[in-house]
């Protein structure tokens, strides 16, 4: 007899056979398409296998670098907002309010934004921002603070601005409720021993806080990166990736990719190309923020 | 009763479910073989939602009471549609017995060979009353200008009807200028001499891909640019092509409304619409939807239409912008699908579709002063149609295309480049689009 090798109990044998379907389907709906993916990757429209001519159109296409740029831009304005308005909020709603019931209506009025469709703020997002009859050049205007309406969509940074204050808008109560569920977490003891010696509310957020915190920033930036590269409606909506390409995230540019040049090699290239380096950038930033409480 | 272990039990379980999985598929397969050897008694479209297909909904249901065919309308947005047909017709599905197609997807759709041949497999046969361009359109291989290499040697059949005869025409404010701009020179000078604080000379419809594409075309063809000359060699970087756009993003655009670059259709009716622009490009079913619409319209009866105005060459060429009934490869009920096309494009029909809203091919219903008087642009759209409209590119790579041009067009519109930087980086994008899908660029 093998070492190292034994029976599988019958329970164990029943465990397996029962997590069989939920396994089955994971083959199914994920293995089976990314498998399928990749194949698509390495192919012509007619079949024929055409090595790594795929990603080598894909990585030569100057639009990808643009739809790169657009992200990462795109990135570093809202993830640094929505975590510092998000953690800001978490700790003022902790440390002020202790009544359940205003607890509760600030609790809502947070799902709220989660729930709304991306389309539909989207187009309130074009009532806001459109030129002429946009709802905060008429407010600004009212109130004097501009004389000359602003070019909201139509100038390239501010259009970037435009798109990424709808993502914070709608993302910042996400980053709030994770946070503010985690501060329920830190034990009451721990925060009036850190004040009876003294502790200020910096110190006690510095060496209580943060560390309840610190895996839930790991799977706040895991979650938000994730969405960032699935942004799709309110950019298009908003400004159809324009002007030009400045705000052509990459969700959109796949997106043309596959549905308006119907370049499905291409795609399926770009597809399993950000697949990997997500992957990657992932391990690194878990690696960064240990998920274990120092 | 006999006691069963957990093993038996989840034995048992797992041989019934795989004995029940494929049940609704084989109902579904017996149900499906039935009807298909029965009488048609539902017709399936696939349409574009919005002005387009409205007219046609209000008819189906006359058809239905005629022949007592069930008759579906499925909608779709614009762009969906057209994804929606594609991987449709890619699995030749059969969930569509026609469907609605913008004119520029014929070459996809041809190109795929996913369209019933409406004149060998129905017989269907010009009409002396509808303009040949107009069933040019449907045709594939296009039987003019220049045919995709792997199409040369196809054989022509018509695959489409035009049930919406839209061709882009040129609007501007009557009851302001008393005569017609008559070149894009004379539009200048308008746009010019009525811009004034809060009411623009011009609208540009420039946001980025289709809607400046669009917008831009008849300007392009009428200074003598074009994207390809007749044997596909691009030539978005000419001279001319360069001068056209100049004189969209430039010259007119001193005088066009503040976010030009980001202003679509809507946006275009609704300065025009409350009085606050004098002139711009326009389609069929901006002018009946919202620039003469009751209740909406703030300029009913102070537009004029006209034909797109000429260019320094002294050709106007206004665009194709059809949409057309086909019958997929895949629908089980070809000849019912066909039938109802003609019983539409019938003029009594025809008529009656128009009173609802649509927008007509028969030259004796553009021209019908009772129709006329309530659509004020059928003149001008009957003279569009009678000067051979341009259509775009007969190609299937004409959605990359104009993706990269009407992003091109934009960037120039914003300023982000200049027109020459834009269209010279578009020409070279495009050149490598088509070379790579085997077109001589």
């Amino acid at each position: 007899m093998r070492a190292g090798r034994r029976r599988l109990s019958r329970d164990e044998r029943l465990a397996y056979l029962i997590l069989l379907p939920a396994l089955g389907a994971v083959f199914v709906i994920v293995t089976i398409p990314f498998v399928l993916v990749v194949i698509q990757s390495i192919s012509a429209d007619d079949g024929t296998l055409v090595g790594l001519r795929n990603y080598s159109r894909a990585l030569s296409n100057p639009l990808l670098y643009d739809a790169l740029r657009a992200t990462a831009t795109y990135s570093l304005i809202v993830l640094p907002i929505e975590i510092l308005f998000g953690l800001g909020f978490a700790l003022l709603v902790h440390r002020t309010v202790r009544r359940p019931g205003l607890r509760a209506a600030i609790y809502v009025l947070a799902i709220l934004p989660l729930v709304v469709p991306p389309v539909a703020i989207g187009v309130v997002a074009r009532l806001v921002y459109a030129p002429s009859y946009g709802v905060l050049n008429v407010i600004l205007e009212r109130f004097g603070a501009i004389h000359q309406e602003i070019n909201w969509l139509g100038d390239p940074n501010l259009a970037m601005l435009a798109v990424a204050s709808v993502d914070i808008w709608q993302w910042t109560p996400f980053v709030y409720l994770v946070l503010f569920s985690g501060l329920q977490t830190v034990p009451r003891e721990s925060v009036e021993a850190a004040q009876l010696d003294g502790a200020d509310w910096w110190a006690q957020f510095r060496y209580i806080d943060l560390a309840y915190l610190r895996p839930l920033f790991l799977l706040i930036i895991f979650f938000r990166l994730a969405d960032v590269l699935r942004v799709f409606d309110h950019v298009f909506i908003l400004t159809g990736g324009g002007p030009g390409t400045t705000t052509q995230l990459l969700s959109l540019y796949m997106y043309r990719v596959e549905f308006k040049y119907f370049d499905s090699g291409q795609a399926a290239a770009l597809a399993v190309l950000v697949l990997v380096s997500f992957s990657i950038l992932y391990r690194l930033i878990s690696r960064a923020l240990p998920l274990e409480r120092t | 009763m006999e006691r069963i272990s957990r093993r038996e039990f989840v034995k048992r379980t797992a041989f019934a479910g795989a004995l029940l999985t494929p049940l609704p598929a084989i109902l579904e397969a017996c149900s499906s073989g039935t009807s298909s050897s029965n009488k048609t008694t539902k017709l399936t479209i696939a349409a574009v939602q919005g002005a387009e297909d409205g007219p046609l909904k209000k008819v189906a249901p006359m058809y239905q009471s005629q022949t007592g065919i069930t008759m579906e309308v499925v909608e779709f947005p614009y762009d969906q549609l057209f994804e929606k047909l594609v991987t449709t017709f890619q699995a030749n599905g059969s969930s569509y017995d026609l469907c609605m197609m913008d004119d520029p997807w014929m070459p996809k759709f041809g190109t795929m060979g996913a369209l019933q041949p409406l004149d060998s497999n129905f017989g269907f046969t010009r009409d002396s009353d509808i303009p040949a361009i107009v069933y040019d359109v449907g045709t594939w291989p296009p039987p003019h200008g220049p045919v995709p290499p792997s199409e040369q040697n196809k054989s022509q059949h018509l695959y489409g009807i035009t049930i919406v005869g839209n061709v882009e025409m040129f609007m501007y404010r009557k009851d302001l200028a008393t005569t017609a701009p008559s070149s894009w020179d004379d539009v200048l000078a308008n746009a010019q001499k009525y811009n004034k604080s809060n009411f623009y000379g011009y609208v540009i419809r420039g946001k980025a891909t289709n809607p400046a594409s669009s917008d831009s075309l008849p300007i392009l063809w009428s200074f003598g640019g074009d994207i390809f000359d007749s044997s596909w060699k691009v030539m978005l970087d000419s001279t001319a092509s360069i001068d056209a756009i100049t004189f969209l993003t430039q010259s007119l655009k001193k005088y066009a409304e503040p976010g030009a670059e980001n202003t679509d259709a809507g946006d275009r009716d609704r300065l025009i619409a409350i009085g606050q622009a004098f002139q711009s490009t326009t389609w069929p079913a901006e002018v009946t939807g919202v620039v003469e619409a009751q209740g909406v319209s703030q300029v009913i009866g102070k537009m004029a239409y006209i034909p797109i105005p000429k260019g320094p060459g002294g050709k106007g060429l206004g665009m194709m912008g059809n949409w057309l009934l086909g019958i997929p490869k895949g629908s089980q009920n070809g000849s019912a699908a066909a039938d109802f096309i003609k019983w539409l494009i019938k003029t009594d029909n025809m008529k009656t579709y128009v009173q609802n809203g649509g927008i007509p091919t028969r030259t004796s219903l553009l021209n019908d002063p009772t129709l006329g008087q309530a659509n004020p642009y059928f003149p001008a759209l009957a003279q569009s149609l009678a000067a051979n409209p341009n259509w775009r590119p007969r190609t299937d790579q004409w959605n990359a295309v104009e993706t990269i041009y009407g992003t091109a067009v934009n960037q120039a519109v914003a300023g982000l480049k200049s027109p020459k930087d834009a269209l010279t980086a578009a020409a070279a994008q495009i050149r490598t689009t088509m070379k790579q899908a085997g077109y001589p660029s």
